[in-house]
C-alpha cells in the first residue's frame, strides 16, 4: 500500500484527504455529544413535567417508567459510558437512537424520510442558480460598461441581501394565493400514488417550483455578483488579450478563457453552499410545509428532542464535510497546477 | 481612403494614428499622431523609453485596444496580396470588428510582451495553439496538428511540450510556444512586443537568433518592439525612434547608430554601455519622459534637448523626409532653420 502510494503521489493525496475527512467527522460527533449533555434541560423531564401538569402521572409507576425511558434514550450509566455507547451505535450501526417527536421511530428513519425532499429541492435549486449565476455573471462582467449589465448588477446587489423567506412570502401571496397558479403547501398532491408515475412526478415538480424559486432568486443573485467580480479581475489578464490577438470570437474568449479560470474558486464555493444549505432552509420549508429536514428540525426543537437534533447536526456536518471532500478530490481534475503540486 | 489597389511593396501605412486613454485628468495621449510605412519582408524595430507609446502603437495596429483606451483618429492601411498578386489596402480602423477579428492571426499575429502570463494556466499547450488555427481555417484535426508540430520544431520545441501545461514550462519555452503559435498560419505580419525582455540574456540570445532565422525562412514582416537598442542593432533592418507618442526619427538601422539625426536618438545611443575602451561616465538623457497627460508645447523633447532652439518650444516639428531613406522630426533639420543657422542667425 505504502509502496503504491509512493509510486502514485495522487493516491497519497486522496488517502490524506479521506483520513482527514473521517477524523473531522469523528471530532464533530464527539463535540456534538458533549455539547448536548451540557444543556441542563432534558426531554424526558420535560415530558414528565407535562404529564404531571395533566395529572396523568402516577407515583407508583413513575420511577420505573422514567428508568425505562432513560435506558431507551441511552441516558443511563456514566457520561463516558453514554458517550462510548452513542458513538458505537452511530458509527457501526448508523443508529442515532429513538426519536421523541415520533416515538418510538428511530431518528435515522425520520431523517432518511425527510432527506430526499430537502436534497432534491436544494440540489436542483442550487445547481440551477450556480450554472445561471456563472453565465449571467460572466456576461455582466464582459459587457460591464453597458447599461444592461449595470442593471443586472444593481438588481443582484439588492436581491442578494433580501432574505429568502421574504421572497417566499411574496411568492405565496401572489402566485399561490392571489393568482392561484401554483400549489404552496406540501411536496406533492395526496391524490396521486407515491411512486414513479407521471402524475406524481408532475405533482412533485409543481409543488417544488415556488420553494425552489425562493431559494434560486437569492442565491442566483449572490452567484452573479461573485462571478462578475471574479471575471472582472480576470479581464486584465494577459491571456485574454492574447486570445483576442488570436482573433478568437469573444464568446469563446469569455467561456473558454475568462470563465474557465474564474470557475476554480466558484467550484469550491458550490460545494460549501451545498453543504451548509442542508440545514439552512428551515424557514422556506416551514412556509411551504415542505416535508424536509427543516420540518424535522422545527419539531425537534419545539419539544427538545435530543436525538433528533443531534442527528440533524451530525447530518449537516457530514454533508458539509462530504461536499468539501468532493471538492478536494475534484480540484486536481479541474486545475492542472494542483496536480503538479501533488506530484512534487 | 478605405480601400485601394496598390502595386508597391508596402504592407502597412499608418497615417496620423492617435490612440488615447481616458483618465480622470483628461486624455492620456499614448500614441499621438504617428506616421509610418512598414515594407513587406522587413524587420522594423520600434525603440523608445518606457511609456513612450511603443506598446500602445503595436496594440493599435492589431486593433486590440481596450477601454479606457480608444482610437482618437488616424488610418492604418493594411495591404493584402490577392491571388492575382495585386495588393488590396484597407483601413483597419474603418473595417468592422468582425472583419478585423478574422484578419488576426491569419494576416497579422502577435508575440506578446509577457509570454509568462499569456497562456491560460488551466489549458494544455496544444489546445491553446490549435484554437487559433481552427478559428481561422477549416483544416482537419490531423492537418492542424501536423502544422503545430512543424512550427514547434522550427523553434526547437519537443513534441511532448504540446501535452504539457504552461506552469510546467520554463520562461524560454513559453516564449518559444508564443513564437510557434504566431507562425502557425504564416501571417504577413508579426508584431513582437518585447518578446525576450523577461528572459535571461543567454536564452534571449538563442531566441532572437531563432526568430531571425524563422523570419528569413518564412519571409515574414516583423515589427519588433523593445527599448533595448542592442537588440535592435542585431535584429532590425530599419528603426523608428518613438518619444512622447510620436516618431522622432525613422532610418535604416546602420544610419541610426552611425549617424543619428535627432538629438534624442543620439542620447539613446550614447546611453548604451560599450565593451572595451576606457571607463567613461555614461551619457544618459537628463530629465524624465513627459507624462502623456500633458506634453510640453512645441517639440515634445525640447525640455531635455541639449540642442534646443527658440522655435522648439513654439512649433512642433513634423516627421519629414531628409534623405532617401531617412525621416526626422526636428527643427535642426528644417531647411528653413538650417539656412538661418548657416547664415549665423539664431
Amino acid at each position: 500500500m505504502f509502496k503504491l502510494m509512493r509510486k502514485y503521489p495522487i493516491l497519497n493525496y486522496y488517502f490524506t484527504k479521506f483520513f482527514a475527512y473521517f477524523l473531522t467527522i469523528f471530532g464533530a460527533l464527539t463535540i456534538t455529544f458533549f455539547m448536548f449533555r451540557l444543556i441542563p434541560a432534558n426531554p424526558i423531564e420535560n415530558w414528565l413535567r407535562s404529564l404531571e401538569a395533566q395529572y396523568s402521572l402516577t407515583i407508583d409507576g413513575g420511577d420505573a417508567m422514567v428508568n425505562s425511558y432513560k435506558e431507551k434514550f441511552g441516558m443511563t450509566g456514566t457520561l463516558w459510558q453514554q458517550y462510548v455507547r452513542y458513538m458505537y451505535n452511530v458509527i457501526f450501526h448508523f443508529d442515532l437512537g429513538p426519536s421523541f417527536i415520533n416515538f418510538p421511530r428511530p431518528v435515522s428513519e425520520l431523517l432518511a424520510e425527510a432527506l430526499p425532499w430537502t436534497m432534491g429541492l436544494l440540489a436542483v435549486s442550487i445547481s440551477i442558480s450556480w450554472v445561471l449565476g456563472l453565465l449571467v455573471g460572466a456576461v455582466a462582467a464582459w459587457f460591464r460598461d453597458s447599461p444592461v449589465s449595470g442593471t443586472i448588477t444593481n438588481i443582484s446587489i439588492a436581491l442578494s441581501q433580501v432574505p429568502a423567506y421574504l421572497i417566499a412570502l411574496f411568492l405565496v401571496l401572489f402566485i399561490g394565493y392571489q393568482w392561484k397558479l401554483l400549489p404552496t403547501r406540501g411536496a406533492f398532491d395526496g391524490q396521486y400514488a407515491i411512486g414513479w408515475n407521471l402524475d406524481f412526478i408532475r405533482s412533485v415538480a409543481r409543488h417544488s417550483i415556488l420553494p425552489a424559486l425562493a431559494i434560486v432568486t437569492v442565491s442566483l443573485a449572490a452567484w452573479i455578483l461573485s462571478t462578475r467580480s471574479l471575471v472582472i479581475s480576470n479581464l486584465g489578464e494577459d491571456y485574454l488579450l492574447y486570445a483576442e490577438a488570436k482573433g478568437l470570437k469573444s464568446g469563446d474568449i469569455m467561456t473558454k478563457y475568462a470563465l474557465r479560470n474564474a470557475m476554480l474558486p466558484q467550484a469550491t464555493g458550490l460545494a460549501l453552499t451545498m453543504g451548509s444549505m442542508m440545514s439552512g432552509q428551515l424557514l422556506i420549508e416551514h412556509m411551504f410545509v415542505y416535508p424536509g429536514l427543516g420540518q424535522v428540525m422545527g419539531r425537534a426543537i419545539a419539544i427538545f428532542d435530543y436525538n433528533a437534533m443531534m442527528g440533524l447536526i451530525i447530518l449537516s456536518v457530514v454533508s458539509v464535510m462530504t461536499a468539501s471532500l468532493a471538492v478536494d478530490l475534484l480540484l486536481p481534475v479541474i486545475d492542472p497546477r494542483i496536480r503538479t503540486a501533488i506530484k512534487a | 481612403m478605405y480601400q485601394h489597389v496598390d502595386s508597391g511593396e508596402r504592407l502597412i501605412d499608418i497615417r496620423d494614428l492617435r490612440v488615447w486613454y481616458r483618465t480622470t485628468r483628461g486624455p492620456a495621449k499614448a500614441v499621438d499622431g504617428v506616421n509610418l510605412t512598414i515594407n513587406r519582408n522587413e524587420v522594423f524595430g520600434l525603440a523608445g523609453e518606457s511609456g513612450c507609446g511603443k506598446s500602445t502603437l503595436a496594440k493599435g495596429i492589431l486593433g486590440v485596444i481596450k477601454l479606457p483606451g480608444y482610437f482618437e483618429g488616424g488610418e492604418v492601411d493594411f495591404c493584402r496580396k490577392k491571388s492575382d498578386s495585386t495588393l488590396i489596402c484597407e483601413d483597419l480602423l474603418k473595417m468592422s470588428r468582425e472583419q478585423v477579428r478574422r484578419m488576426r492571426w491569419r494576416d497579422m499575429a502577435y508575440i506578446p510582451q509577457s509570454a509568462m502570463n499569456v497562456l491560460s494556466p488551466v489549458a494544455r499547450i496544444d489546445k491553446q495553439m490549435l484554437d487559433g488555427i481552427f478559428e481561422h481555417t477549416n483544416w482537419s484535426k490531423e492537418k492542424a496538428r501536423a502544422r503545430m508540430y512543424e512550427c514547434m520544431d522550427l523553434v526547437g520545441l519537443d513534441k511532448a511540450v504540446a501535452r504539457m501545461y504552461p506552469h510546467e514550462l520554463s520562461g524560454g519555452m513559453k516564449q518559444r510556444v508564443a513564437i510557434a503559435a504566431a507562425i502557425t498560419l504564416t501571417p504577413d505580419l508579426i508584431i513582437a512586443d518585447e518578446p525576450t525582455t523577461a528572459l535571461d540574456v543567454n536564452v534571449q540570445q538563442v531566441i532572437l537568433q531563432e526568430l531571425k532565422e524563422i523570419r528569413e525562412k518564412l519571409k515574414l514582416t516583423l515589427i519588433y518592439v523593445t527599448h533595448d537598442m542592442a537588440v535592435h542593432a542585431e535584429m532590425a533592418d530599419r528603426m523608428g525612434i518613438m518619444y512622447a507618442g510620436v516618431l522622432m526619427e525613422v532610418a535604416p538601422v546602420v544610419d541610426t547608430f552611425h549617424d543619428p539625426y535627432h538629438p534624442y536618438t543620439e542620447g539613446l545611443i550614447s546611453s548604451i554601455p560599450s565593451i572595451g575602451g576606457g571607463r567613461e561616465r555614461m551619457m544618459g538623457i537628463p530629465g524624465r519622459a513627459p507624462s502623456p497627460l500633458e506634453y510640453p508645447s512645441g517639440c515634445r523633447f525640447h525640455p531635455r534637448c541639449p540642442k534646443v532652439m527658440a522655435i522648439c518650444s513654439e512649433e512642433m516639428p513634423t516627421l519629414k523626409q531628409v534623405g532617401p531613406e531617412r525621416y526626422v522630426a526636428c527643427h535642426l533639420h528644417d531647411e528653413y532653420t538650417f539656412e538661418e543657422r548657416a547664415n549665423g542667425g539664431d
